[in-house]
């Protein structure tokens, strides 16, 4: 009896560190449960008969890596799926295009000179730009105002003559599509007329961002390392005080040109750091300097997948699945006791601590809990009810047959444990192919269900069978109706 | 000690060995309609498949928005969504181009409102959302889900549904042939094959009349389904098994019969205890959860019927130990 009482207090420090376990650590909970964007992003290879390398993929993860922590989305999370997929997880953020602008991009930057005796065809291109620039503020304030446009007529004939102006053909295409097209061709253009130089963006440590002494708009700050430094004086020395500009390329696209004054002529600007002001608002400067502090892709990125779901959508479906979990365990608790009596009382008792280590195991792990995980938690009470279900009955079995109560019961483990394993044990071989094999939530389901059968396996064979013996050395409970109605006995012992 | 069924008292409350034919008649007629679903199904223009795929296999973005309103929500039609599209300047001409082809139901009795289309990007996603606000408005603020999915990513995602399926069943027959032995796990996986055709063959049957998709949550239901299949089947596996060491008078048959009988009471609890669950889940899990429940729920009714009836039937086709 003492030692049944040793095995008793064993089970309840388990019970009580399990506790304390779920109090303490915090629970991941996935983006279907507490709402946020998740991306799913896959690595390109630059010619499409090649495989991406790991080495590839972990080098573009470490890019995105730098540029996610730049976004400052608390607990965000990368990993790679496979060969070429990376799943980005941005808890709490409801508007992932902002995420993806900054995520794809290439952000391979370069310092370029304008070419000699382009004064003037710079100078027309950027007129154009502007006034490409101005329609567009113009139409987007009108759509903001939700009002018809007044003055589209007037647009109209001003894209036409930017069109003339750039040699642009006649073509089918609508105003918005034609407003883009001259865009590309004004920067292919501008472009076109600085010459490239050996600074990029691989010279960087690193950039951040101020706003300017106008307060209006902001600008981001480079530093360069030395040798960059040195690349970046000798670069505006030669151009200081002529009417070359200093374009600054990302992408293959002119963000800023900038001319560098007479005072510079003799050693150029020193001290290996640089300000690009391209009348930038406090956004896309924050854009511009996650993605060059991030360094550029080695590959290019594309998104294929984005899910968002509105934090109360997630408040929601937690609420909906603890419903749902404890109806069904309240439920499952009154088919045991009134099938199987005392027995019954004592698997919900084991099934309880089920739940509890369950959920201690999911802290510890740590499990992030989604939907499907939920569903295969609630999934796994019932296997877990199972195997006390196969005990009982064996023990049924014995008392029908006539046997004492305690050997009964001894039998019922016994003999009920080939079935118990060979149950747990085909059914986790389905979890571990699921979840070596399975993507996304397949594997949060299959690691829910997987836990939930081994723990099941723990409770069924010793938190029931010392339950069992704990509650039988007591002589008052140690009754064989405790367990069978009296018909159901055999004759000579009633 | 004597281990004799008389001695047990158990009542052959089914007699597998005498209402085989029955149960082959049974099973076979499930599997003929499952079949005839997935031909119907096939053939259907609008599917073109044996299950109508969900949009997680063919690709697009879904969104769902939830309808801020006091107590009843004034009726909108899907016209009145249409035009909206139609009359919003999109940045981007291809969105209007999308949302030709997109899908709009309202869910929740018009508390809710479902748009199906090719993929979006997140910010044309953005502005048809704006679009829809103007005339569905104003919108619940946490409860918006847009997912958007690339057709290559759901193609991967049913290839690696299907080898994990196909990794998981020829490991578990492996354990079973090890432990018991080869016909066992035949039947096994016989039985396996039946349940999963018969929660397809309903599931196609529920997308030709009620519309109804299957997604990953769905092959996630089949891989669990298969996995209770197999083990409840195994547990009458394991009683066969201990009647043969234990009992030498018996024929295989009555084996069969009586192993069936001693757990019939677990089988039925068993289904029992796990659909309890699963109801609950039907009933309070909301829209999410609720095909993947009635799917898990089917599953475990099928199950057992295989491990109860079909498998011990096909075990007594054999005549000797």
């Amino acid at each position: 009896m003492a030692r049944q009482q040793g095995w008793f207090a064993l089970l309840i420090a388990l019970v009580i560190s399990a506790f304390l376990l779920c109090i303490n650590l915090p629970f991941q909970l996935g983006l279907d449960l507490r709402g946020g964007s998740q991306l799913t992003l896959e690595v390109q290879a630059l010619n499409p008969n090649e495989q991406i390398k790991s080495e590839q993929l972990e080098a573009v993860q470490s890019v995105l890596d730098r540029r996610v922590n730049g976004l400052g989305v608390a607990e965000s999370s990368l990993r790679t799926i496979g060969t070429n997929q990376l799943i980005l997880e941005l808890p709490g953020e409801q508007e992932p295009s902002k995420a993806a602008r900054v995520l794809g991009k290439t952000a391979l930057l370069e310092f370029r000179k304008q070419k000699i005796n382009t004064k003037s065809e710079m100078q027309r291109l950027q007129r154009i730009r502007s006034q490409v620039n101005n329609i567009d503020l113009y139409k987007k304030a009108s759509k903001d105002n939700k009002s018809e446009l007044i003055e589209n007529k007037k647009i109209g004939e001003q894209v036409n003559d930017l069109r003339v102006a750039l040699g642009l053909a006649n073509s089918s295409l609508n105003e918005h599509d034609q407003i883009d097209q001259i865009r590309q061709k004004v920067n292919s253009e501008i472009v076109e007329l600085f010459e490239p130089s050996s600074l990029t963006g691989s010279d960087l440590v690193s950039a951040g961002r101020r706003q300017e002494q106008n307060l209006t708009s902001w600008e981001v700050t480079l530093a360069f390392n030395q040798d960059g430094g040195e690349k970046f004086a000798s670069l505006t020395k030669s151009i200081a005080g002529s009417d070359r500009l200093l374009g600054i390329i990302l992408d293959g696209e002119s963000i800023s040109e900038a001319s560098v004054g007479e005072q510079f002529k003799v050693a150029g600007i020193t001290g290996g750091s640089a300000t690009i002001s391209g009348n930038f608002t406090a956004e896309s400067a924050r854009e511009l300097e996650v993605q060059l502090r991030g360094g550029s892709l080695p590959l290019p990125v594309s998104i294929v997948q984005v899910r968002t779901i509105g934090p109360t959508l997630g408040v929601d479906n937690i609420r909906r699945s603890l419903i749902a979990a404890l109806l069904g365990l309240s439920l499952v608790a009154i088919f045991m006791v009134s099938f199987y009596r005392l027995a019954g009382f004592i698997a919900i008792f084991a099934l309880s601590f089920y739940a509890l280590f369950n959920i201690a195991i999911y802290a510890l792990i740590p499990v992030t809990l989604t939907l499907p995980g939920v569903a295969g938690f609630v999934l796994s009470i019932g296997m877990a009810v199972d195997a006390n279900v196969l005990i009982f009955e064996r023990v049924k079995d014995e008392l029908r047959r006539g046997n004492t109560l305690i050997r009964s019961i001894e039998t019922g483990f016994s003999q009920a444990f080939s079935s118990i394993i060979d149950g747990h044990i085909t059914t986790l071989i389905s979890c571990i192919s699921l979840f070596y094999l399975g993507t996304g939530f397949v594997k949060g389901f299959a690691a829910t269900l997987g836990i939930g059968v081994f723990i099941s396996l723990f409770t069924a064979l010793s938190c029931t069978r010392v339950l069992l013996r704990f509650f039988m050395s007591y002589k008052s409970l140690r009754k064989t109706t405790n367990f069978l109605s009296e018909n159901q006995l055999p004759k000579q012992l009633t | 000690m004597s281990f004799t069924p008389k001695n047990l008292n158990v009542k052959y409350t089914f007699n597998v060995s005498r209402n085989r034919s029955k149960v082959w008649l049974i099973s076979g007629f499930a599997v003929l309609i499952s079949f005839l679903g997935f031909f119907f199904s096939w053939t259907n223009q609008s599917i073109g498949f044996p299950l109508r795929p969900g949009f997680d296999f063919t690709g697009g973005t879904q969104i769902i928005l939830e309808r801020k309103c006091d107590s009843e929500c004034n009726k909108i039609t899907t016209i009145n969504i249409s035009e909206a599209f139609n009359n919003a300047k999109f940045s981007n001409q291809e969105t209007s181009q999308k949302l030709f082809d997109a899908r709009i139901q309202f869910l929740d009795g018009y508390k809710s409102l479902l748009i199906r289309s090719p993929e979006l990007s997140p910010s044309e996603s953005k502005e048809v959302i704006e679009s829809i606000e103007f005339v569905a408005g104003p919108l619940e603020d946490g409860g918006q889900s847009v997912e958007s999915i690339g057709p290559t990513l759901g193609a991967k995602l049913l290839q690696t549904t299907l080898i994990s399926l196909l990794v998981a069943f020829s490991c578990v027959a492996i354990y079973i042939s090890i432990r018991f032995d080869r016909m066992f796990s035949l039947y096994a996986l016989l039985a396996l094959f039946h349940d999963v055709l018969i929660v397809c063959g309903v599931f196609s049957w529920l997308g030709i009349i009620n519309e109804v998709e299957v997604n990953s949550l769905f092959a996630v239901a089949l891989l669990t389904i298969a996995g209770y299949s197999v083990n409840d089947t195994v547990v009458v596996f394991d009683r066969i098994r201990e009647i043969n060491k234990q009992e030498s008078r018996m024929n295989f048959k009555q084996k069969v019969d009586f192993a069936v009988s001693a757990t019939l009471t677990r089988t039925l609890y068993t289904s029992g205890t796990t659909l309890l669950p699963l109801i609950a889940l039907i009933f309070f899990g909301g829209t999410t959860l609720y095909w993947f429940a009635i799917a898990l729920a089917l599953g475990v009714v099928v199950g057992s019927w295989s491990s109860i009836a079909l498998v011990p039937s096909l075990l007594t086709l054999r005549k000797e130990n």
